[in-house]
């Protein structure tokens, strides 16, 4: 199932968390930051594409 | 010629209503409320009046959706008619106050009544969930708030639900409607949060948010309510009772959303600042592995110049022990037979004698 926006922030923030924490290692940080910044891309054209679905339900609450 | 009908009393009376009916299926007075009165805790009884006419008015209790007070100016929907005793009255389908000092009368009554029964009680407001996929809209979309609401919405974010109920937002008859859909959200549980939604208008126009059964319906919903009415300055009683306030339509859905361009810039600022942290680190750890070999370099001079010292001790004790030195200091070294008779050899720093032991004795 594809991750919402939300998900997806998280999941980079979680990220960027790493680089701030005692397992940070030199070794892998570059492919990481590579691994970041391409989520990054993906959730800025998600925001773009995304649209608001409105609806009018059909129920009159005047009777 | 015609012959005249005669009624009886109970007939012309029900001829009478009858005609009323036919007349005013439901008739909107407005008037001035005296001799206000409620009996048994349910029959509510009033004039309305004005300068030259009063009527005697009734309704029950449940039907009353503001507190009134005598001297408050009120607008009725009724049905005209005549009592068992002949007297002409309304029975008040509904009753709203109107005119800014009953208005504002009318608020201060029921506020202070369901602020003790703690229908606003701060901490029976929920915070609006933390991600919100699926919105409840009750407004009119006909309305301008509505709209803004919609087009704020739409440019802050993106991917949500948004169901809109639509109901009248002003007048007799709106109360009934918005918290008819306050249920239908409740009984499905379909949405994440419910929002209220009214443009600007004047006190007339928004007093039906301050009707007592829609105040409680909204105090009472099982899933939280925001509400955007009117301006930021106006303040009904749904406002004290839902879980959160926004001051205008708009600012409802500035509080449901992120703003998605802040969100990006967010995005750009995070990747900025790891990519520079994650050159320092390089930095950090090129200057850590410099120390590192200095300190060695300096622990390997340190120990080579402890060995060396120590070296030089031992070359200088030595010397010291070199037979060569004593001789030189004018001592001499005696080799050979130790005993009487026995032949021995004298070396001295540059000659050597050859003696025979001609009598050993002990030292004193």
């Amino acid at each position: 199932m594809a991750k919402s926006i939300n998900e997806k922030i998280n999941e980079l923030k979680t990220g960027v968390e790493w680089f701030y924490s005692e397992d940070f290692k030199l070794e892998q940080a570059a492919e990481r930051y590579r691994d970041l910044t391409a989520l990054a891309k993906e959730i800025e054209h998600d925001l773009d594409g995304l649209k608001n679905e409105v609806k009018v339900i059909e129920e009159d609450f005047s009777k | 010629m015609a012959v005249e009908q005669v009624y009886s009393v109970k007939d012309f009376r029900a001829v009478c209503n009858q005609i009323l009916e036919t007349a005013f299926a439901g008739v909107t007075v407005e008037g001035e409320v005296a001799s206000f009165k409620v009996n048994q805790g349910k029959y509510v009884f009033f004039d309305l009046k004005d300068d030259e006419a009063s009527v005697g008015c009734f309704m029950m209790k449940f039907a009353l959706r503001f507190p009134l007070e005598d001297g408050m100016k009120v607008r009725v929907r009724a049905l005209p008619k005549l009592t068992d005793k002949g007297r002409f009255s309304l029975t008040v389908q509904a009753v709203v106050p109107v005119g800014e000092g009953s208005l504002k009368k009318s608020f201060e009554l029921l506020r202070k009544r369901l602020a003790a029964e703690g229908l606003f009680a701060a901490e029976k407001k929920r915070p609006l969930p933390e991600q919100i996929r699926k919105i409840g809209v009750i407004s009119s979309t006909q309305a301008a708030g509505y709209a803004d609401f919609c087009k704020i919405l739409n440019e802050r974010w993106g991917g949500l639900e948004v169901f809109t109920a639509h109901t009248q937002v002003q007048g007799m008859g709106a109360a009934d409607q918005i918290i008819r859909a306050l249920d239908y959200f409740n009984e499905r549980a379909m949405v994440d949060v419910i929002a209220i939604i009214r443009g600007g208008g004047s006190a007339d126009d928004l007093a039906v948010f301050n009707d007592e059964a829609l105040v409680r319906a909204v105090a009472g919903s099982k899933i939280p309510v925001i509400t955007g009415i009117g301006h930021e300055v106006d303040e009904t009683l749904c406002d004290l009772a839902s879980d959160v306030v926004a001051s205008t339509p708009s600012n409802v859905a500035q509080l449901l959303t992120k703003d998605k361009r802040l969100v990006k810039q967010e995005l750009r600022s995070d990747m900025e600042r790891i990519k520079n942290l994650f050159n320092s680190r390089v930095d950090e750890m090129v200057a850590e592995n410099r120390g590192e070999m200095a300190k060695i370099g300096r622990e390997i001079c340190a120990r080579i110049a402890s060995e060396q010292s120590e070296l030089t001790g031992i070359v200088r004790a030595l010397a010291e022990l070199n037979p060569e030195k004593v001789l030189a200091r004018g001592y001499a070294l005696v080799k050979g037979a130790w005993r009487t008779g026995g032949e021995i050899e004298v070396v001295k720093q540059n000659e050597i004698a050859y003696a025979k032991i001609r009598e050993i004795k002990e030292r004193n």
